[in-house]
């Protein structure tokens, strides 16, 4: 088999390997340069060393951004994660037995199809629906059902809420797809297993922590890389959806959020740069950190 | 454990438990389902209907107005081709670039594999806002912003990672064992990959396209970057018409189904397959 493999090894490689060498390093070598720079994006580029690193030290937008990007890495894993359990186990296993075969609860097949739906609508999409779920008048669907005599909640225009708000969104989207995953890697954990547990009495709750949990385990840190990437994707949703870009007063700005704002409407690309450069860093830590987390036999 | 007279056995014992099991899949159902049914609501009532402070649940007189409105905005037609366009220029290269790239991680062991490897699972995190304004300059010198190949290009390079990956997976999956029979009974080895290998990956040429599908048909902040407004793809228009035209719901609902509808379609197509192909892939990292 090893007789003339380069040629294939090369042929197959060429194109994709040109196309990361152009677009991913190229454009990031462009972007650590720009980091030391102020640019406004036309005319000449002056180089200003690390002034763009010592101004984003001292922005409090920042600091702030970067606390709202660990909330949502750590929450959006944990809270899609455990309702995705929770319905995959619901769906294949919840609904008891019959005839000896564990099952899921009545009308699985239907609820399969419909936690996919969020997954299908694009982003757009789901801005338009949650912006009238969130309305902050009577118009909105969650207001309009309260009493009328409640003064109605703001949701993405209170401070508080606001970004709990975003994940709600971000949540009710990804949950089909981990519910799917689940209930494949579910499906392929022998029924006998479950039987033989119930049979000596275990409940469902012994059932999910001590048998389901453990075999998924696998799947579960897949889910959680999944998910981590898609918090750091949040920023198109809080781009269309949040008062003012990242507002109420920053109280949804990420450091995405930032870097799309210093460009296009501050045109502050030097330090929209800088800040790539820091988000940079951050996605490479978490990459490293999950990798070693989730190492698995076989690369 | 309880037996019943019907022979049922529940698991855990109680039938209160496996009452409030169906009653959580229920609510969750409804709360997931809820948005969908309020946009279709919304796109089949007139106007009035939909400005009324008492929301009706259901569209009294029923219309098709909104569609029609839709339909006939500017650039809504050609927003749409637009999408089309460049959604399948993407896809399609994504495939056949990802298919090879995925036969010479999955078929040959060289030197640099590893490295490959890890570079393409690190892209998947590179956060591509940060390298807009790069791009964004690389394609203005070679004349390719506010063109449909330059935003093609861009989503290639997003949807390869995913592609190579769960590619990777499906062809590590077919036994090797395979090759050396095709081989020892005279094929060549682009015979094998073409014949053989090719034919086997079918189903995760399916889910990556779809997925790539999805992913290309729903972008809209680097074409939005990228392109003039006559050379949107139909989300960059949705949005657009959002945030000029605030409360037209009615249409705009009407048009973000109209967006859905090719995702949908591919996905129903799909649908018994997209299960497997969507975890083969992952589950086998």
């Amino acid at each position: 088999m090893r007789h003339g493999k380069y040629p294939f090894i090369i042929g197959f490689l060429a194109v994709p390997v040109a196309l990361y060498a152009t677009f991913v390093v190229a454009a990031y070598i462009q972007t650590f340069q720009l980091s030391v720079a102020s640019w406004s994006g036309f005319g000449p580029i002056k180089y200003v060393g690390f002034d763009n690193f010592v101004k984003l030290w001292n922005d409090d937008l920042f600091w702030k951004s970067l606390r709202h990007n660990g909330y949502l890495l750590l929450l959006l894993p944990i809270v899609t994660i455990a309702l995705g359990l929770l319905f995959a186990f619901l769906l294949n296993v919840g609904g008891g037995s019959k005839g000896g075969m564990t099952r899921g609860v009545w009308g699985s097949k239907v609820y399969r199809v419909i936690f996919f739906f969020p997954q299908l609508m694009a982003l757009a999409i789901v801005a338009v629906i949650f912006g009238r779920v969130f309305a902050s008048d009577k118009s909105g669907m969650i207001n309009g059902l309260l009493p009328d005599s409640w003064a109605p909640w703001l949701f993405l225009a209170d401070e508080r809420w606001a970004l709990t708000c975003i994940l709600v969104v971000l949540v009710w989207q990804a949950v089909g797809f981990y519910v799917v995953l689940f209930s494949a890697g579910m499906g392929s954990i022998e029924h006998e297993i479950y039987e033989a547990a119930a049979l000596d009495g275990a409940t469902r709750v012994t059932l999910f922590f001590r048998i389901t949990l453990p075999l998924l385990w696998g799947t579960i840190q897949t889910a959680w890389v999944y998910l981590g990437i898609a918090a750091f994707d949040a920023f198109a949703l809080i781009n269309i959806m949040t008062v003012d870009r990242g507002g109420p007063d920053g109280a949804t700005s990420v450091l995405a959020m930032m870097i799309y704002r210093n460009t296009f409407e501050y045109s502050q690309v030097g330090y929209a740069s800088a800040l790539g450069v820091v988000l940079f860093f951050l996605t490479l830590t978490f990459a490293a950190l999950t990798l070693r987390v989730t190492r698995r036999d076989a690369v | 454990m309880a037996r019943h007279d019907d022979g049922v056995i529940t698991v855990g014992r109680s039938r209160t438990g496996t009452f409030f099991a169906n009653a959580t899949g229920i609510v969750f159902g409804l709360i997931m389902i809820f948005p969908v049914y309020w946009v279709l609501n919304t796109a089949f009532k007139p106007d009035r209907e939909v400005r009324s402070f008492t929301p009706t649940f259901w569209p009294h007189d029923f219309t098709l107005d909104n569609f029609k409105s839709a339909l006939g905005e500017e650039l809504f037609i050609p927003s749409m081709v637009n999408g089309l366009i460049i959604t399948a220029m993407a896809v399609a290269a994504a495939l056949v670039v990802g298919f090879l790239a995925a036969l010479a991680i999955a078929r040959f062991s060289f030197y640099g594999r590893k490295a490959i490897i890890l570079v393409v699972l690190a892209v998947q995190l590179v956060p591509f806002l940060a390298l807009l304004i790069p791009l964004f300059l690389m394609l203005q010198s070679v004349n390719l912003t506010n063109s449909l190949v330059g935003v093609a290009l861009v989503y290639l390079v997003l949807l390869l990672p995913y592609t190579v990956w769960t590619l990777r997976g499906f062809i590590s999956g077919i036994p090797r064992e395979l090759d050396e029979a095709a081989m020892i009974d005279g094929c060549t080895r682009a015979q094998v990959f073409w014949r053989i290998i090719l034919p086997l990956t079918g189903p995760g040429l399916v889910a990556t396209s779809v997925y790539g599908f999805i992913q290309a048909w729903n972008e809209f902040i680097i074409i939005n970057t990228l392109n003039d407004p006559k050379n949107q793809n139909l989300m960059a228009w949705l949005l657009y018409n959002q945030t000029e035209r605030g409360t037209a719901w009615g249409p705009l609902m009407a048009g973000a189904i109209i967006t859905s509808i090719p995702v949908v379609v591919f996905f129903l197509l799909i649908q018994r397959n997209i299960a497997t192909g969507l975890t083969a892939g992952a589950v086998k990292g």
